[in-house]
């Protein structure tokens, strides 16, 4: 490996008690990309950190060209040509393409005025370069979560990067946009840059990576190719055999309890209509976009209906507000977990009963502490939530463990419908597999199960009817234990 | 030019329009109000909002706010004053006048800047040590018996115009053209919109944010020179509520409370605004008390037009 551009080497990190990464040796070649894959918590972003310059190792030395390199901020790092481009956006939603490719850098001319003009036309060239169509004078906030990726992309290489560090850049775009991005990464390639690839996704670090790197608790577990199958790669990440989803179908199947007709809000979605049983999951599939969430957060009362009626068990609801929907004995999970789920700064008992607070406190509204820490400790056994501990703050837990959490406060509230949107996205594979199990449970316990999925083994591995979206409208329902990926991708996009 | 933001212009376009609007029903209303010497006083009697909405717009770009502009106009009146009366010289006394308003301003930024409070607390602590100290070193009372000399930086006109309306024009103009095509000041834009990614754009996010808090206050500075001279005395409560109108003209003039927007030239158009209604107030002989009042209805109004942008622009 002497011509590694940048590497680590015996590298340790500590969080307090915690070993984040305990000597890994790693480094990218010019010319080629290599792929780093793990769980979430491995230690990806603790190495990520490390090599873009925003942490410093405890122990172990950074390469640059074979000789050790100090970087003492991210922004040395940058000038020292490695490009990182992070999972959230550090984007100027208010300012042009032109200037968030060039933030900070714009071209002056004497006495430190801004060339407009040139700055167009710079960061045209760059776009045209990297094969994107973008208006440079677009103000980012208007663009597609992919275009945004793309500008952030453009941004990294406008620095002439010679190392290019990428993590999880796909979880925003669609299979095309993916496929584009693969062919600029090629490209770079074929130019001499080296690239690290982050990535939960099994498929892509396939299709891309010259060389494959595990990182699992913080160890280096693995390096391989591209040739490794998924199997040996998820083993690899775990250290455990983890079954696929086990198709659970149930048999008992109780009587229809919830119930939804004709549900219309003007040019979101129209005359959507489906029932649920006591103990079934119903799937919910579509495109991003279709609809299914806007459903979903109309049900629980987020969002206005303009027409459309719900029963719950018999009776007909009428839901103006979530407290609304929760009392009547509805819970919705919600798809954006950081922005919308989890209190961050709160402790994880805090959240784990934010929703079931009115059975937790005395007649006269006085929290009884010693119900809810019990109440919270029951969910953190239940759901195996590590830190197996209330009092630390939601937002130090990895995403699989706050999805848990989130989880944990609608059983708490104990629903009889409860509507899960996209319950494992971003999570690992081990929490994943967990959350499959408690959904399963869950229905054979006779709750009723709305689960919105646009992860396609999940829908069709977990439920027993799928009902597929397109453009606002519920177009069928196909029944789960028949039911193919083909199927509902032919509905979901005909 | 295709790059400013096109939301900034217009909203600069729709405040003029506003501006227009109610000038002309206004002149429907009280023909007076066209008046060549009523509308010289309007625009005298904005000498002293401009300056202070054009730091606040800068702080508000930087994703700050600043709630001390108004006392730090109070405390430096009242040391110009002291300073004069203690037989200081004219020559002097501006500059010592800036330099008490700056250092005010220091402190609040090196709080917010360096110590990482959040200015809205900072900026209030401030204002209520800055208004505390001007009133305890004056008892309340009035200082008056300036120097002539002194009195004519304010009153003193060239060409039948008061010298202060060619300063505050330069500094609004100078300032406008360098928050917009400057980098080392447009840079601010970047730093109030998304201040991590700025500094990795290695833009010096810290120091930005403290010289946006010392312009303000020597904003203020200048307003309380141009006050305490053209009312010949230091008073502690000079400035009242040009927080609140200063906030109100840059939020209207397109600056938001999330950072990252808003433009001088907007902001002095909501300066403008404000001071065509208020003269419809003393013209229709409403009663001036009712002129708080109103501030604040359209700093509400303001804010809510604020508030719902922001909402357009969130993913749901």
């Amino acid at each position: 490996m002497n011509d590694q551009i940048l590497g680590v080497q015996g590298v340790s990190k500590r969080f307090g008690r915690h070993t984040v990464l305990d000597e890994v040796t790693f480094g990218v070649r010019a010319g080629s990309i290599h792929a780093l894959v793990g769980e979430n918590g491995a230690g990806k972003s603790t190495l990520m950190n490390i090599l873009g310059g925003a942490l410093r190792p405890d122990s172990g030395t950074v390469t640059l060209d074979g000789r050790p390199a100090a970087f003492a901020d991210p922004l040395a790092a940058i000038r020292a040509g490695i490009g990182t481009v992070h999972q959230e956006f550090g984007l100027f939603p208010n300012r042009s393409v032109a200037q968030n490719i060039f933030a900070g850098r714009e071209p002056t001319g004497r006495a430190g005025f801004i060339r407009w003009r040139a700055l167009g036309r710079q960061a045209q060239a760059i776009l045209s370069e990297i094969g994107v169509d973008l208006a440079p004078s677009a103000p980012v906030a208007t663009l597609s979560v992919a275009a945004q990726q793309m500008v952030e992309i453009a941004k990294a290489l406008s620095l002439r990067p010679r190392v290019l560090i990428l993590d999880e850049p796909t979880s925003a775009l669609s299979d095309h946009e993916a496929q584009r991005l693969f062919r600029l990464l090629a490209d770079l390639r074929s130019r001499g840059v080296a690239i690290i690839y982050i990535s939960h996704r099994l498929s892509d670090v396939r299709q891309i990576a010259d060389e494959i790197s595990v990182l699992r608790d913080g160890r280096l577990v693995g390096r391989t190719t591209r040739e490794a199958s998924p199997a040996d790669l998820i083993g690899m990440m775990v250290g455990r055999h983890i079954e696929s989803i086990t198709p659970s179908r149930r048999t008992n199947l109780g009587a229809e309890i919830f119930r939804v007709e004709g549900l219309t809000r003007h040019r979101v979605f129209a005359d959507v209509s489906f029932g649920v049983r006591e103990g079934e999951i119903l799937g919910l599939a579509g495109l991003v976009g279709s609809g299914r969430t806007e459903v979903a957060r109309a049900i629980f009362g987020a969002d206005r209906l303009d027409a459309g009626r719900i029963w719950l068990e018999g009776r007909a609801l009428a839901i103006g507000s979530p407290r609304q929907a929760i009392a009547s004995g509805i819970g919705y999970l919600t798809e954006d977990r950081k922005a919308l789920g989890l209190f961050l700064t709160m402790t994880v008992g805090d959240n784990i009963v934010a929703a079931s607070m009115p059975k937790l406190v005395s007649r006269a509204g006085v929290l009884r502490p010693r119900a809810i820490r019990a109440e919270a400790a029951r969910y953190l056994h239940r759901l195996d939530i590590r830190p197996v501990d209330d009092r630390v703050e939601a937002r130090t837990l990895s995403g699989g463990n706050q999805q848990k959490v989130l989880l944990a406060k609608w059983l708490s509230a104990a629903p009889r419908v409860l509507i899960v949107d996209e319950p494992t996205r971003g999570v690992d594979v081990a929490a994943k597999a967990g959350i499959h199990r408690h959904l399963s449970q869950l229905a054979d316990a006779g709750m009723a199960i709305v689960l919105i999925s646009s992860d396609l083994p999940e829908v069709l591995g977990l439920s027993d009817r799928v009902g597929v979206f397109r453009e606002g409208r519920l177009v069928t329902i196909l029944d789960g234990a028949t039911a193919t990926q083909e199927d509902i991708m032919r509905h979901a996009s005909a | 030019m295709r790059f400013r933001v096109s939301v900034i212009r217009a909203r600069e376009a729709w405040l003029a329009v506003m501006v227009l609007v109610v000038s002309g029903l206004l002149a429907l209303a009280e023909p007076r109000f066209l008046n060549a010497s009523n509308l010289v006083s309007v625009g005298t009697g904005m000498i002293y909002d401009l300056p202070v909405a054009a730091g606040m717009t800068l702080v508000l770009a930087l994703g700050g706010i600043d709630l001390s502009v108004g006392a730090i106009i109070g405390l430096t009146s009242v040391v110009t004053a002291i300073y004069l009366r203690s037989g200081g010289s004219v020559a002097l006394a501006v500059p010592i006048a800036l330099a008490a308003a700056g250092g005010a301003g220091a402190l609040n930024g090196v709080l917010v800047a360096r110590f990482k409070v959040p200015p809205f607390l900072v900026t209030l602590a401030t204002m209520s040590i800055a208004r505390g100290t001007a009133t305890v070193l004056t008892s309340g009372y009035y200082l008056s018996g300036l120097p002539p000399a002194y009195l004519q930086i304010g009153r003193g006109q060239l060409l039948g115009v008061p010298y202060p309306v060619f300063v505050v024009l330069g500094v609004v103009v100078v300032f406008d053209v360098l928050l917009r095509r400057w980098k080392p000041l447009h840079d601010a834009y970047y730093a109030g919109t998304n201040p991590p990614a700025a500094v990795l754009s290695g833009i010096d996010v810290g120091r930005l944010v403290f010289a946006g808090y010392v312009a303000s206050a020597l904003a203020a500075g200048l307003s309380a020179v141009f006050m305490t001279s053209r009312l010949a005395m230091g008073y502690a409560r000079f400035g009242e509520l040009a927080e609140l109108r200063a906030i109100a003209a840059a939020v209207l003039g397109g600056a938001s409370f999330s950072g990252g927007t808003g433009s001088i030239l907007g902001a002095a158009l909501g300066v403008l605004l404000l001071a065509v209604i208020s003269n419809g107030f003393v013209l229709l002989r409403l009663s001036v008390y009712w002129q708080g009042v109103v501030s604040g209805l359209i700093l509400v109004a303001a804010i809510a037009v604020d508030a719902s942008r922001r909402r357009r622009n969130e993913p749901r």
